[in-house]
Order: C-alpha cells, then structure tokens, then sequence
C-alpha cells in the first residue's frame, strides 16, 4: 500500500513538473514579492499592478506576437525564501527580467547575489544599499524605479519647511526596518541646510510595538510642530490615533504608506495628515484604471499597484525592442530614457542605477480624502 | 506630564490585566499556562469583527459575540488537546506544550481566513479619549481597566461563594478526589475553559479596538503570563494587580530608556520574581506548575 502510494506521488510529481516546461514562445517575467507576511499589501499591489499590465499587453496581441507570462513567487517577507525564489527565476524559469520588491531588506539580500547571474531586477526598495554597492558602484543588475529614500526624505523635509513654515521636529521610526531608518537620515540632512530648523526629539521603537503613547508623549513634551513618522501602514494608523487620542494636533509627516487606504483605515484621525506619493489618485489615467480594477475585484489600487503597472509595460517595451535575452534587457533598462509612464516620466542614470528627476507629489488629507498640494521634482542625487 | 505617564502605565496595565484575568483562570484551575489563550482572544476577535460588519451593530452585541465565540473555541480547543490529558491525569507540563501547538493551530486558521493583513473595527466611539484637565484618557483602556475588575470581582465572588465555584475550586486542589466526592471533574473543566475563552473574547475586541486586528494580536497573551507569574499562582487578583504594576514598569522604562530596552527590564523583572518570591504577590505555594 505504501509502495503504492510512492508510485503514485512520484508520477504525479513528474506529470506536474512536465506540465511547469515553459512554452518556449511565451515571454517569460519574474515577480518576486512579498505575497503573504508583514508587507504583503505592498507585494500583492506591485503583482497585481503588474498583473494588469500583462493582461493588457496580452489583450493587443502580446509583444510582437508573443503572449506575456508573469512568474510570480512570494518570498513571504523571509530573507531565505526570497533569495531561493530569484535563483530559480533565474536559473531554471529562465525570465528575461524580474520586476523586483519594494522592501528593502530583500533587496538588500537579493543585491549580492544578483551579481552572478544576468537578470535585471527592476525593484522599488528605496534603500539605496539595494541598488548600490558599499565601494559606489552599482550592482550590475539591480534598478530602482521610484525616488530613493534620499530623495523622499529630502523632498519632505523641504515642504515642511519651506512651504508650511514648521520648524521643530520630532521623528519617531522603527528602528529594526530598513525602510523607515533609510527615511530618517535624509530629512535631518536637509533641514542642516535650512536654518532655524532643527530635529527636537527622536524617539524609535521596536518592530513589534504597538503602544506608541509613552513615546509620543515624550514627542508632545519636546514642544515640536510637526511630528515626522516614516514607517508602515499599520504603525501609521495607530501612530495618528494615538497622537491625537494624548492631544498632539500638530501636523504629522508620514511616507508612502499615508496613501489610500490609509485614511479609511484610520479614521477622522487621519485628518491632517502630509504625505508624498508617487501618483496623484485624481489623475485621469490613475482614474480610469482604479475604477476598472476596483469594479474587477473589489479592491482600492494603491500607488505601488501603478509602480507595478509602469515597470512592466517598461519591460514590454524593451522586450519588444532588443527581445527577451536578459543581458540585453539589462543594458536597456540601464540606458532608459524619458519612458512617460503613470507614476512620471522615467529616466534611469547609469551611474547609480536609480531613477533621475523622477516626480513626487505631497499630499494633505482632508475630510479622509487625498489632496494634492505640491508637485516635486526629485533632487538628483549628490 | 509625569500624571499623565502614570495614567498612561496604568492604562497599559488595564489592557494587560484583562488578558490576566481570563489567563489567570486556567493558570489557578488546571495549573498550567494556556498559551492557546492569545489566538483564542485573536480568533473571537475577528470572529467579532466578522459580526460587526455584517450587522452593523454596536460595541454591546460585538462583545456578546465575541465572548460566546471565544467561550466555544476554548471548549473546543478542550475537547481536541487537553481532554484526553485530564483523562489520563497527565503531568501539567503536557498540557503546557498541548496549549502551544493549540494556539498556534488557532492563529493559522486566521491567518489563512484573515491573510496577513490588518483590520479596523467599524468605530464605536464617537470621542476616542476624555480629557480631564491636562490629562488625556482612551474610552477603550477606561472600560479595559473597569471591565478586568468588574470580571475579576465576579469570578472571584462566583468562586468563593456559589456551588459551582466551590466544585471548580475542588477540582483545582485535587482532581482525584473531587471525583470520588461526586463532582464531575470534566464538566467543571469546561466550565473554567468557557470563562476563560469568553473573557480572551472580551479582551480580544478590545485590543482589536485599540490596536488594529491582526492574526498575530494573540502574542500579547505573554504579558498576561508574566502578570500572572509576577501575580503568583492561586490568586486572581494577583494576576490583575501584576498587570497593573507590569504596565506601570513598562511605560516607565520606555519613557526613561527607551522602547529598545524596556522588554529586557520586564523579563528581568519577571526572572527576579521568579527566582526570589516564586509564590508572586500573593499567591499560596504549589507543588507543580507549567
């Protein structure tokens, strides 16, 4: 019987992994991202972002004939799991390119590696350890394709200052993410150069915290005008509940991860709060694709649904002019310029690997929607 | 400010003191540390939360459903790890391990229900705080702190003074005996389980309401344990007044160290009772305990 059972298993492993042969004439994408665990809203976004793009692409006749297939692993917020899951996109998938993760701590594993094989990597962490190395040369493989932390960072930091006046900070971030750490350096960096401005108080916490009243507190206590949190959604959520709940009506200054669905998440409190995004949702395009994928499944598109989108029909493109061998992709991905797409008009700078001029809009949330208060171009970087 | 630290470490407490409550209950009863307690408290939370958005009801019927639901999980969860345990008077060390592998089967099914993701409560409170003077306090810890009372004063009176509770107390001193008297150990058991899972239920919708719902919102159940430890075996109020003073320590180093190093403190703390009073505030000595 158990003889039996083994006979079977193996022919259904063999019957499953003969069906997994790619179609030789199918253009193969890899996707690697965080599917489930902690930053699984981000992951899944850039997917089905990117999802939507191949479908689309796939509807108009593929690239140049050729139907496009996404291969999509979730790495599952594990370190390990991520770095398994490119080898095998590159090595036995055979893709062409591999639209990358918007966290950093896998891009930042991932990096290294990427140097042995020949697929890009067209990723969103911000981090720039995941694009560049220590010595200042770029990883050969890895892209960034939304403003660095430097530039985010800059770009709040100068809108705090510059155009709403406020001059004593206080930052609170999580200490044991990669993220929300690489936010916290460039905006004291910028306001060194803005006299009369100065960082009151900096207070971290832990991953795990989920009690931020003591510190905010101490924030309140330091008498500072805005308090400045680059950190996650969920951290977001219960960092402005509890500011305001200990009576800090200042301004908060939050990252990427204030955009929609933040302020239906959070409540009446999410009400003034600044944030950048890389997309502006009234824009016509964004529109007309949020409404089409919120009647599909369901779901709001957030703004790394658009990063997905963007990079995919970036690689279509590029497929459909040097074709599908990754280390020609890669050397066009690298020479990248001027590609109008919906979160700005994309040029890549081959010195860093990192995107040049690239736009952020800052926001303000009223009445828990979205307004657009000042477009920037990013910095480039020094 | 320093007022409003201590308002805000008790307030603390009271989130930790709720769970101490229901955690206690097992701990006093049957002698171990139900660490299935957490993913109850999380899974009726959610099931709650379920209820709440169907329905649209208030803050009341969530909690009615939540309690019920964490009363039948905590009878299930009894039925499938710990049954067979008491059946064969097992040491309390395998009701220990059983818990775990119970809590963990918990916070897998929610978290494939839930996916990863994290939820908001529809808002039940108009005004999240009430301000006194300078002094800002949460609607949620204020009912936290007079709700984990209000329990403990009610199963401490329904113990202390009604035949059921003297039957539970029985069962908790020696289980042999109280069957030879006549008591059907098995029922009171599910008893202890019932109340126990209806307060995680009860907690769980208020953690939820304070800090957001996520699969893994069940880990918290390690400060009840260490409430309890601190609060001593044998006694409930104990528990809760460990909370209190768990969540006063807690704010306080935070506010002076840091958020790095406060859990060091806290298990330090924990550790120091450990070795020097292992009977805790005010709990009676007891031979074995897991």
């Amino acid at each position: 019987m158990k003889k039996t059972i083994a006979i079977l298993l193996l022919a259904l492993a063999v019957a499953v992994s003969a069906n997994a042969a790619p179609a030789s004439n199918e253009v193969l994408v890899g996707c690697l991202q965080d599917i489930t665990g902690p930053t699984s809203t981000l992951g899944k976004m850039i997917k089905e972002g990117a999802q939507w793009a191949v479908d689309e692409i796939n509807k108009s006749g593929g690239i140049k004939g050729r139907q496009v297939k996404l291969i999509v692993y979730d790495t599952r917020g594990d370190v390990q799991e991520a770095i398994n899951a490119f080898k095998r996109l590159c090595t036995s998938d055979k893709v062409s390119a591999i639209i990358g993760p918007p966290v950093a701590n896998i891009g930042i594993a991932i990096a290294p590696i990427s140097e042995q094989y020949k697929v890009p990597v067209l990723g969103f962490a911000i981090d720039d350890r995941a694009t560049i190395k220590p010595s200042g040369q770029p990883y050969k493989n890895m892209f960034l394709f939304q403003p660095s932390s430097d530039q985010q960072g800059a770009i709040m930091a100068d809108f705090a200052v510059r155009e709403r006046n406020l001059k004593n900070f206080g930052i609170i971030y999580n200490q044991g993410n990669a993220y929300s750490v690489s936010l916290v350096g460039p905006f004291k960096d910028t306001l060194k150069n803005l006299p009369g401005t100065n960082v009151a108080i900096e207070v971290p916490y832990q991953p795990n915290d989920k009690d931020f009243k003591t510190m905010l507190s101490k924030i309140k206590a330091a008498n500072v005008d805005a308090i400045y949190a680059p950190n996650y959604t969920q951290e977001l959520i219960l960092i402005s509940q509890q500011a305001r709940a200990i009576g800090f009506n200042g301004p908060l200054i939050f990252g990427l991860d204030a955009c929609p669905p933040f302020a239906s998440l959070c409540g009446p409190e999410a009400d003034g709060v600044i944030y950048i995004n890389n997309i502006t949702e009234s824009d016509p395009q964004i529109q007309d694709i949020s409404q089409a994928y919120l009647q599909k499944t369901g779901n709001i598109a957030t703004n790394k649904f658009f990063l997905g989108y963007d990079v995919m029909k970036i690689i279509a493109k590029i497929v459909e002019t040097v074709g599908d061998d990754p280390e020609a992709v890669q050397k066009a991905v690298e020479n990248l310029t001027g590609y109008v797409g919906l979160t700005g008009t994309i040029t890549i700078n081959p010195a860093t690997h990192q995107t040049i001029g690239l736009e952020m809009i800052m926001h303000e949330i009223k009445n828990g929607q979205p307004v657009v208060l000042k477009r920037y171009t990013a910095p480039t970087k020094k | 400010m320093s007022l409003q630290i201590i308002i805000n470490g008790i307030a603390l407490g009271s989130v930790y003191a709720l769970i101490a409550v229901g955690f206690a209950l097992i701990f006093n009863i049957l002698k171990f540390s139900n660490f299935a307690h957490g993913s109850i408290m999380t899974a009726s939370a959610f099931l709650g939360y379920l209820f709440a958005i169907k329905t649209k009801l208030g803050l009341f019927p969530v909690i009615i459903v939540s309690m019920l639901s964490g009363g039948i999980l905590a009878i299930l969860g009894e039925l499938i790890a710990f049954r067979r345990l008491v059946v064969r008077k097992a040491s309390p060390i395998y009701y220990f391990v059983s818990s775990i592998t119970l809590g963990s089967l918990y916070e897998a099914i929610v978290t494939i229900g839930a996916g990863p993701n994290f939820y908001n409560y529809p808002r039940f409170f108009k005004k999240l705080v009430i301000s006194i003077g300078n002094i800002v306090i949460s609607r949620s810890d204020m009912i936290m702190f007079l709700t984990s009372w209000l329990a403990l004063g009610l199963l401490v009176v329904m113990l202390a003074k009604t035949r059921i509770g003297r039957a539970v107390r029985a069962v908790s001193f020696d289980r042999g005996t109280a069957s030879l008297m006549g008591i059907d150990t098995i029922h009171h058991i599910q008893l202890a389980f019932f109340l126990s899972g209806a307060l995680g239920g009860l907690s769980g919708v208020f953690l939820g309401i304070n800090y957001t719902l996520y699969p893994q919102l069940g880990n918290l159940v390690t400060k009840g344990f260490i409430a309890s430890v601190i609060g001593g075996l044998g006694s409930m109020s104990g528990a809760v007044i460990g909370a209190v003073l768990l969540g006063l320590t807690e704010t306080l180093l935070i506010n002076f160290i840091g958020s790095g190093y406060a859990p060091v403190f806290t298990f330090l703390i924990m550790l120091v009772f450990l070795l020097v009073h292992p009977q805790g505030i005010s709990g009676s000595n007891v031979q074995e305990k897991a």
